[in-house]
């Protein structure tokens, strides 16, 4: 997951980046959150750094709230919380608006926890009464100057600066401390922690006034946070976390509050100990129940991966995995048939596998569209549809290095040299995705490389335009774009519309006809299917028939006699397995299509009769 | 002792001030003593302009301008950049790929042009394998003609059917600072999103703007004089609410378009969106009685993108005939034959006293050439009618053949329309053109053909195509000058996808100079902006009302136009 959230992120050094980012009250955390993204790049370095932020945290809360001892381990309390806001992401990886969610916790922490330490500092290394005017200055700085660049983070602190007092019990070396400046339920402890709330309450306020014009109203206040909103519905579970990072600071401002009190005193190592590894306990037990486990979630990731590195065999490996009882998305499914159709195997293989159309595990209904679509547009041919949806999903979900390269591939292929050249420079920005780019870039030099006739042309020569990897990658879908222009649209609906546009399209090109044929096959459009599998059979006289198209011709020639099959050699097993078929099916006359669907499969689950008969409102998305 | 203890500094505020300063230094070092250098002595000139971007070798341009900021193109053996600007007798040379003169400079040199000759002298010298070359030099013109210090835009992402962070901004064409008008964000959540669109102000006038807000919160937001309201104009009797606006140039008068529009995807054609109406009307608001009047009602015409004449008497718009023939769904029926809609050039009489409009008056068949129009705008003298022409439909925006065409309206008489069998026409094409050439390439052909064999009328005398400010690309939406001196228009010649603002000086005789981009600080803005201009329209000055105001206008109810039918 890691992995692909950064590849669901952009970071780029430049002042438009920053500046877009900064229109917005909390910019500076998020541009931040989006640097440190980048380096799930490679996981294990994303993770170690991730740690180290944690383990800063942890030191510098135990300098801030004076703790001494075992109460010191609650200070992991903290990084509980925002592992738990990292474990729980699931589908909110595509759907989260937030640039660089996944670190904005520990940013937005981290910076509460400095201008804790500053405030710390100051009561350390200054008098009583300038230390109170310095906290009061303190913190109106960090609410004024905070909030535009950590938005409600700043928030956070100025509301921790507020009641700093509490836990600002001076210790032996300090000169003041908070404390004395500020004795507890006295007026200027009151006058404290008014002053907070006045800060919190007005000042964005007024940076929606007068700074920030698109921000709506009431957003102020969370800006910088996550929002776990879609459409219409708000998803309160997974605001959890956040809430028990509220929930680690109290305790850690408790505990630090009641230090010097003589009931801590007498209070043994070993019970703060044994206290302490409690609420530890207790902690682990609430990241444990955040985190987002779903294996169909896992094998998405896997399979995208898979074929983002044109490993199609990978891809049916993971598509065959059967450890788990739960049946497969329909992404899973397409991610599947595109692999055998690349592999040369679909008429083969493609009811081999198990079906499904299981729904993604979140609580709103996630579309392909959002998730993998571009991805199967992109390889299917249809280059303008990948490219809208990555328009489509730049927009609403901000831009992605994801998005870019797509976007890049799907120009060189429309041969729009130059638009394909200005995703690449962004690419080129990055971090960690240079080497792509440049990988890509080199393609713009060879433009008839993106000319079908000129490509095949010059591997027939022996001297490819394109080299092995460029090959492998867009020569197949340069096959797949020999069809004319014509106006249409998806309504969304990714399967339904390849199936439809495939099944009834026409191609003379041999990959994109033997695409068609699936397409009718899978229409189970009888009428559409003849000409398909006749073209099929004439263009490829030197192929095995594949037995899939044997058994929907064999079928289709027994339901309709439209079409004489009785000199189409088709294999024993083909004819075989129809009659067993259908035998089978009045030894279960009375059966419900239900059970049937259920006592057939194990005997012809994997044959196009049991798919025309037995399969049906398959749903998609 | 104590005294001396309370005199130190604590060292992390040393620290933070050190850093500090470092980084202050880092930041602005560069600024201060990067950009200046020195001309290399010796050097061997070769006969190439430089690769610039954007491209301003040889443009013209108004002496009230922000810095023309340019980027020198060029490959990894370039190691080093000498940039020499002259104006009369002053020299600036300034190092670095980035030529970046800034505010000051670029003042002294406008006024060291204007007193001179006119003109800003570029040598661009470039180091090469321990060699410094110098490009072949190039010439900036300031002209005397100034410019209005503002433009309006919106920016959008030339996106399909999602939109999130929309905004419609303002620019002060005499820097680089540019501010928000409204964005959507502000009224917008998961829930509810909204669209903003059709920024247009009264004759130039900064206090006399609307918009529109489609979705959550909809209406149309007029501010008039200090006074902002939210307007709903759609009736029972008007298709829509008004979408495409033109001001009467003085009165509190708006012609709307009222439309149906859809769009649709290609499949396969870089044009990517088909956007069409399947209705289309005008309408007459007026915003003191705050009622609307219908002005054409037929259901087989699409009238579409009017504007007003400068003197108030006419209102140009674009309109295509459609009649229906098949038994499908409509929408389905116009998709299917997109390429048939074509839309002419009219003008409708305006009667100011009664605020009557008279019969429409053919100005330019353009469907009889097989092409279609749309955007009429009028220059300030009322002489010069620019128009954007493609080969069908009115979006041309998406149309990568659309050009700017300039119509001289002393010799703009009505005609009448010429009758082409539209099955001829388009049956030409299937047979005679060369299967090698692409789409744009055999239209043209098709096109030279069927004026050949009478099946296509050729292009009046007093039309023309500005071939000199239009490029392989979209041209598309553009408006003029105040003084008529310049226009701005959008084009999408950078990369084909996204649309920059180009501005271009007109010499009153219907002719222009070679225009230039919109200048940014940043000379590589554009390429990497991931967002569209959108209408970019003159203003006198800036939009004063905040977007904070014109939000608490659009969270109120719209007052709901009254409909007058005369």
């Amino acid at each position: 997951m890691l992995l692909r959230a950064q590849e669901l992120n952009l970071w780029l050094p430049t002042g438009l980046f920053w500046k877009t980012l900064m229109q917005y009250p909390g910019g500076a955390a998020t541009w931040l959150a989006t640097y440190l993204t980048q380096y799930f790049y490679h996981p294990w370095l994303g993770v170690s750094i991730l740690c180290i932020l944690w383990l800063i945290i942890c030191l510098l809360l135990a300098f801030v709230y004076k703790l001494k001892g075992p109460w010191t381990m609650l200070t992991a309390l903290v990084p509980m919380a925002l592992l738990a806001c990292i474990v729980q992401t699931g589908y909110w990886i595509y759907y989260q608006k937030l640039p660089g969610h996944l670190f904005i916790p520990t940013v937005g922490i981290l910076f509460v926890t400095l201008c804790l330490v500053v405030q710390r500092l100051i009561d350390k290394s200054l008098p009583a009464k300038a230390a109170m005017w310095a906290h009061f200055v303190w913190m109106t700085l960090v609410c004024i100057i905070g909030y535009p660049f950590f938005g409600a983070w700043a928030l956070g602190a100025t509301a921790l600066l507020g009641v700093s007092p509490l836990t600002a019990s001076p210790d032996g070396k300090e000169k003041g401390g908070l404390k004395s400046s500020f004795p507890l339920w006295g007026v200027r402890w009151w006058l404290l922690i008014l002053y907070a709330i006045l800060l919190i309450t007005v000042i964005p306020q007024l940076y929606y006034q007068h700074i920030f014009g698109m921000t709506e109203r009431t957003f102020v206040y969370a800006a910088a946070m996550p929002c776990f909103r879609y459409s219409k519905d708000s998803f309160e579970i997974f605001r959890l976390p956040y809430y028990a990072i509220i929930l680690a600071f109290t305790i850690l401002a408790l505990v630090s509050a009641g230090e010097s009190s003589a009931f801590n005193k007498r209070l043994k190592a070993q019970v703060k100990s044994i206290i302490a590894l409690s609420l530890l306990f207790i902690a682990i037990i609430g990241v444990r129940a955040s985190w987002y486990h779903d294996v169909n979630f896992q094998k998405e990731l896997a399979m995208n991966r898979a074929i983002e590195e044109l490993d199609w065999e990978r891809v049916l490996t993971i598509a065959r995995d059967g450890s788990s009882d739960i049946k497969p998305t329909r992404q899973m499914v397409m991610y599947k048939n595109l692999a055998l159709f690349r592999l040369g195997r679909a008429g083969n293989e493609m009811f081999n596998y198990p079906e499904g159309a299981t729904q993604q595990n979140a609580p709103w209904k996630v579309r392909m569209t959002q998730i993998g679509a571009k991805l199967i547009y992109y390889h299917h041919g249809k280059e303008n549809f990948c490219y809208r949806w990555c328009m489509e999903d730049g927009v609403e979900f901000g831009w992605k290095a994801e998005t870019l390269k797509f976007m890049a591939r799907t120009s060189l292929l429309n041969r729009e040299w130059t638009v394909a050249r200005k995703y690449l420079n962004l690419l080129k920005k990055t971090t960690f995705h240079r080497a792509w780019a440049e990988r890509y870039e080199k393609y713009l030099a060879t433009p008839d490389a993106f000319d079908l006739e000129k490509l095949e042309a010059s591997a027939k020569a022996g001297k490819p335009l394109l080299d092995e990897q460029g090959m492998k990658e867009f020569a197949p879908i340069l096959h797949m774009m020999t069809y004319p222009d014509r106006l249409d649209g998806d309504n969304s609906l990714v399967e339904m519309y390849l199936i439809q546009t495939f099944g009834k399209g026409n191609g003379d090109d041999p990959l994109f006809q033997e695409m068609t044929l699936i397409g009718a096959l899978y229409m189970k459009d009888i009428d559409l299917f003849w000409p398909r599998f006749m073209k099929y059979a004439t263009t490829n006289p030197d192929v095995h028939m594949p037995r899939h198209y044997q058994e929907a011709a064999y079928l289709y020639g027994h339901l309709e006699n439209k079409v004489d099959i009785s000199h189409m050699p088709f294999d024993q097993e083909v004819r075989d397995t129809y009659e067993r078929f259908m035998k089978f099916n009045e030894q279960c006359g009375l059966m419900t299509e239900e059970q049937k669907a259920i006592a057939f499969y194990p005997q012809f689950g994997n044959t196009f009769y049991y798919f025309y008969f037995l399969v049906r409102n398959q749903k998609t998305n | 002792m104590t005294e001396k203890k309370k005199r130190q500094w604590p060292l992390w505020a040393v620290v933070g001030l050190v850093l500090f300063h470092i980084i202050l230094f880092a930041a602005t070092g560069k600024a201060i003593f990067g950009s200046s250098a020195k001309v290399p002595s010796s050097f061997t000139e070769t006969n190439d302009l430089p690769t610039i971007y954007p491209d301003y070798v040889g443009v013209t341009v108004p002496a009230n301008i922000a810095p023309l900021h340019f980027h020198i193109d060029h490959d990894s053996e370039a190691t080093d950049f000498v940039t020499r600007l002259t104006a009369g007798s002053e020299s600036w040379a300034l190092s670095g790929d980035d030529v970046r003169p800034g505010l000051k400079k670029w003042h002294k040199m406008v006024d060291m042009a204007l007193a001179a000759e006119g003109n800003i002298n570029i040598e661009v010298f470039i180091k090469r394998e321990d060699r410094w070359l110098r490009q072949k030099p190039f010439q900036i013109t300031v002209s005397t003609d100034s410019i209005d210090p503002y433009i309006s835009y919106r920016l959008i992402s030339p996106s399909y059917v999602t939109y999130e962070d929309l905004t419609l901004n303002q620019r002060c064409l005499e820097n680089f600072d540019e501010s928000l008008i409204y964005g959507n964000m502000i009224n917008s959540d998961e829930e509810n999103g909204q669209c903003i669109n059709c920024h247009h102000a009264q004759w130039y006038n900064p206090n006399r703007v609307q918009f529109h807000v489609r979705q959550h919160l909809g209406g149309t937001v007029i501010a008039y004089d200090g006074k902002v309201q939210k307007i709903d104009l759609k009736t029972d009797s008007t298709i829509s609410a008004g979408v495409y606006p033109t001001w009467h140039p003085t009165k509190p008068w708006i012609v709307y378009s009222t439309n149906n529009t859809g769009q649709s995807f290609h499949t396969r054609d870089v044009k990517k969106i088909e956007v069409q109406d399947t209705k289309s009307n005008l309408i007459f608001f007026d915003l003191e009685s705050n009622t609307v009047t219908p002005i054409t009602r037929d259901t087989t015409d699409f009238d579409c993108f009017p504007f007003w004449s400068p003197d108030g008497k006419y209102v140009y718009y674009v309109s295509a005939h459609w009649e229906r023939r098949d038994t499908i769904n409509m929408d389905f029926e116009l998709i299917q034959n997109y390429k048939e809609v074509q839309y002419n050039l009219y003008r409708i009489p305006f009667n100011e006293k009664d605020q009557t409009f008279g019969p429409r008056e053919l100005i330019y068949d353009a469907v009889a050439r097989n092409r279609s129009v749309t955007l009429p705008r009028v220059s300030p003298d009322g002489r010069w009618l620019m128009f954007t022409e493609g080969q069908f439909g009115v979006f041309h925006i998406w149309h990568n053949d659309a050009d700017l065409f300039l119509m001289d309206l002393t010799q703009a008489q009505p005609v009448e329309p010429t009758h082409i069998n539209t099955y001829d026409r388009h049956r030409l094409s299937e047979y005679l053109l060369p299967p090698d050439a692409n789409n744009l390439q055999r239209e043209i052909i098709a096109d030279s053909l069927r004026e050949e064999q009478g099946l296509r009328t050729p292009l009046p005398a007093h039309i023309r195509n500005i071939t000199e400010i239009n490029s392989p690309d979209v041209e598309s939406y553009h408006s003029w000058s105040s003084n008529g001196c310049w226009v701005i228009f959008s084009s999408r010649r950078d990369d084909g996808n996204f649309t920059r603002p180009f501005i271009a000086h007109h010499d009153g005789n219907g002719h222009f100079s070679k225009p230039f981009e919109l200048p940014q600080d940043n000379p590589q803005y554009h390429r990497q902006f991931m967002r569209s201009y959108n209408i970019p329209e003159f203003l006198f000055g800036p939009v004063t009302i905040r977007p904070q105001e014109f939000a608490s206008v659009i969270k109120k109810d719209a007052t709901k136009a009254q409909l007058k039918i005369k």
